[in-house]
């Protein structure tokens, strides 16, 4: 036994030499005019994502002659991501969700973008380039497309119970009992749901979902305070009343789809195809598939019912990331310059399924000219008017995390006390804001 | 792990062939390396390197591209005070030990049913093997649907037949666990019977006829004869049961994710969602490298009491 440990010891000794090799330092990189650009993309490989975003390099292509080669990734994409930062052998383009901004500039793995350098940024809309800027003010990446949350609801259900669409949280709750206890599909049994929520925890869905409520209500996850800095606010009357509503939808009033609480988005859209759940909050990326899935007639997209205090939506967006590394960074910038302009914009949204820009941040664009679906125009009011994004700190991953955790453990277990679980995340929040260097004493 | 076992044969038994040369027979001492090399590259490269670069990240910040910074045990200490690394803790070793007695119970009486040599048994064998072949992804969804929490699920109705439930299974903090040891038990039985199978096969026939014929009952049989014979198997069984149940992700993962109210969370989910998802990778492999210390000791322990018994 006495060699075995030995042996051991050993090979630890030789694993902490191995590993003890470190590198530092973002390297210079000559700039070549003539580089293709690699992009990546997080979407489904062979999907229309990837279709659109290929239709979209083409375009590129053709009027500059700039070569780009187009990569799709799904799973695991910032991990992914980061094993190409070890290499330091990034891709050029990154068109990623714009709430990543925090992690991928605290990794050093963007470049800043010198706005004058990229033309038509003065073109975006204001509440889409604030979502590129990082905490220290400065711009890290341009948002091509944006999109914000609206209600979808199942049309033929709501005729059958006579109700109107909702414009107040007490109309909401009191359609999403009707559809839970009136068997609004009629098949002579109770196996109907009002609202359909992703409430598991992976990448922190419980939190991203509930925020569309918890603004709405006054609430917030953290606030500002005058220097800058954040403080927890979950405690706070209105998120803990936020939260209260929310999770009687679960516990008292039961119209929230049973197995809620481990559901990430892939069962949870099921559930709503499937006739199991009659309302759903969610982008416009959703349309294409339950217009084929259950039928463009079958549902409604409406904006949220006003909460306590109006009706504010989560806001989101896809950024084009210039990567830091890059060989060729003036193709970087028109790339990212093609993509906001008026051309670019409208040819990202072409297209029934295969569309890369949801909804345009160029202000000049009017998604009506080339969408004539009145549904756009829905999304497109609630974002210019409702819609706020997350806020810039540097890492909002833990923050989503942390406050995923507790909801979902709130919808999950019904005897666990509110005041007590918010106050608890408080103080998480307040460690992980801290530890990012942006807490309020 | 030991240096006995590890160790290459010195020479092959010598034979008196008609044909092969005694010299080339011997051989050198490095044509079993020679052999193992290819083995042991792959093994470097995509074991040893990654699990040496976990430690050294372990004491760093990883910021993959401006470069890691030295911080020392910051991220151990971080990660062993957290409440929820200790839960997550005390969380897998609940599930490790319900998925290793669960499946050896299970797996030593599907063994005992399907022992023997007929056709219809190797069919049967092939069958309930089949939970370890299918890909746990598909296992996961699979428990998920039978799982659903109302009492038109698959599991429910069944309670429901002996007056029941419905349970809330993975989606109750109460019953979470135990949903996802159950699926452990259900995939990892079929394995833990292959092996009790091979080492019911190594028992001497003549000891259960001697039983027999002094007058044992099946039982006597079972408790005299085939445990006492099947003692290495259960050495061996209860570290590959307990290295995997440490390690349990993917059912965890795609069951529930460490919900609802981190009820599930085992070490595995914990440090992916620290190292991938809220991108601290250096704290996630402080908690990889805690993992792998629990796993070698137990192994270590496990190893000590089995020589001190055979000694």
């Amino acid at each position: 036994m006495g060699k075995a440990l030995t042996w051991v010891a050993l090979g630890m000794g030789a694993v902490l030499v191995v590993g003890g090799c470190g590198t530092s330092g973002a390297p210079k990189v000559e700039q070549d005019s003539k580089a293709p650009l690699e992009l990546w993309t997080r979407t489904t490989p062979g999907g229309d994502g990837e279709k659109g975003m290929k239709k979209l390099a083409a375009a590129f292509e053709a009027k500059t002659g700039q070569k780009i080669q187009v990569t799709a990734i799904f799973d695991d994409f910032e991990t992914k991501l980061s094993q190409r930062a070890a290499q330091k052998d990034l891709p050029d383009i990154v068109m990623n969700d714009s709430s990543q901004l925090g992690t991928m500039v605290s990794q050093g793995i963007v470049r800043e973008v010198d706005l004058s350098k990229v033309p038509g940024t003065d073109q975006l809309l204001e509440s889409a380039l604030s979502s590129a800027k990082a905490g220290d003010g400065k711009v890290y990446g341009v948002p091509y497309s944006a999109q914000a949350s609206a209600l979808l609801i199942r049309k033929d259900w709501r005729a059958k119970t006579g109700l109107p669409v909702p414009k107040t949280w007490e109309q909401f709750t009191a359609l999403a009992k009707a559809f839970t206890t009136q068997d609004p599909d009629g098949n002579g049994k109770s196996d109907t749901y009002g609202l359909a929520v992703p409430g598991s925890t992976k990448r922190g869905y419980a939190s991203w979902y509930f925020s569309n409520f918890l603004w709405a209500a006054g609430g917030d996850f953290i606030a500002k305070q005058p220097d800058g800095h954040y403080k927890p606010a979950m405690s706070t009357p209105e998120s803990t009343a936020a939260v209260k509503w929310f999770r009687d939808l679960a516990c008292t009033d039961k119209v929230i789809q049973p197995g809620a609480a481990t559901m990430d988005t892939p069962p949870t859209n099921e559930t709503f195809e499937a006739g199991k759940t009659g309302m759903y909050v969610v982008g416009p990326y959703l349309m294409p598939r339950f217009d084929k899935s259950l039928g463009k007639d079958k549902y409604e997209v409406v904006p949220m019912p006003k909460g306590a205090k109006d009706s504010t939506v989560l806001a989101e967006g896809g950024s084009v990331y210039l990567m830091a590394g890059s060989a060729n960074e003036a193709a970087q910038n028109s790339f990212a310059s093609y993509v906001i302009s008026p051309e670019g914009q409208k040819l990202g949204m072409e297209g029934d399924k295969a569309f890369s820009v949801q909804l345009p941040v160029n202000k000049s664009v009017d998604v009506t000219t080339v969408r004539d679906d009145p549904r756009w125009k829905v999304y497109a009011d609630v974002y210019r008017d409702h819609a706020r994004y997350a806020p810039s700190i540097p890492n909002w991953t833990p923050i989503r995390q942390d406050s995923a955790d507790t909801i979902n453990a709130l919808i999950a277990d019904c005897g666990l006390n509110l005041e007590t679980e918010m106050s608890t995340l408080d103080g998480k929040l307040s460690a992980a804001l801290s530890k990012q260097g942006v807490g309020a004493s | 792990m030991s240096v006995k076992e590890a160790a290459p044969p010195r020479a092959a038994p010598r034979q008196h062939g008609q044909t092969a040369k005694p010299r080339r027979r011997s051989g050198q001492w490095w044509v079993p390396w020679l052999f193992l090399a290819p083995a042991l590259i792959l093994f470097l490269y995509f074991k040893f390197i990654p699990m040496a670069q976990a430690v050294s990240m372990s004491v760093q910040e990883v910021r993959p591209y401006l470069g890691n910074t030295w911080v020392g045990t910051a991220n151990y200490s971080e990660i062993l005070s957290s409440d929820s690394f200790r839960s997550a803790m005390g969380n897998t070793i609940v599930l490790a030990i319900g998925q290793t007695f669960g499946s050896m119970v299970l797996g030593f009486g599907l063994a005992l049913l399907v022992e023997g040599q007929t056709r219809k048994l190797t069919f049967i064998r092939s069958a309930a093997f089949l939970p370890v072949v299918v890909p746990l992804a598909v296992v996961a969804e699979l428990w998920r649907i039978m799982y659903h929490p109302t009492s038109d699920g698959l599991l429910n109705q069944l309670l429901g037949l002996i007056g029941l439930g419905p349970s809330g299974f993975i989606n109750d903090p109460d019953t979470s666990l135990a949903s996802i040891a159950v699926t452990g038990i259900w995939r990892g039985a079929p394995y833990d019977m292959m092996i009790f199978l091979a080492g019911l096969a190594g028992i001497d026939r003549g000891l259960y006829e001697a039983a027999t014929v002094d007058g044992a009952s099946t039982r006597q049989r079972i408790l005299h004869v085939t445990l006492p014979g099947l003692r290495p198997v259960f050495a061996i069984l209860f570290v590959l049961a307990a290295v995997r149940g440490f390690r349990s992700f993917t059912e965890v993962f795609l069951l529930t994710n460490g919900g609802p109210n981190g009820s599930t969370e085992v070490v595995m989910t914990l440090i992916y969602k620290l190292g991938l998802e809220q991108n601290r990778l250096g704290v996630g492999s402080a908690g990889a490298v805690l993992l792998f210390v629990a796993t070698l000791v137990l192994t270590v322990c496990v190893q000590l009491l089995r020589r001190r018994r055979t000694a």
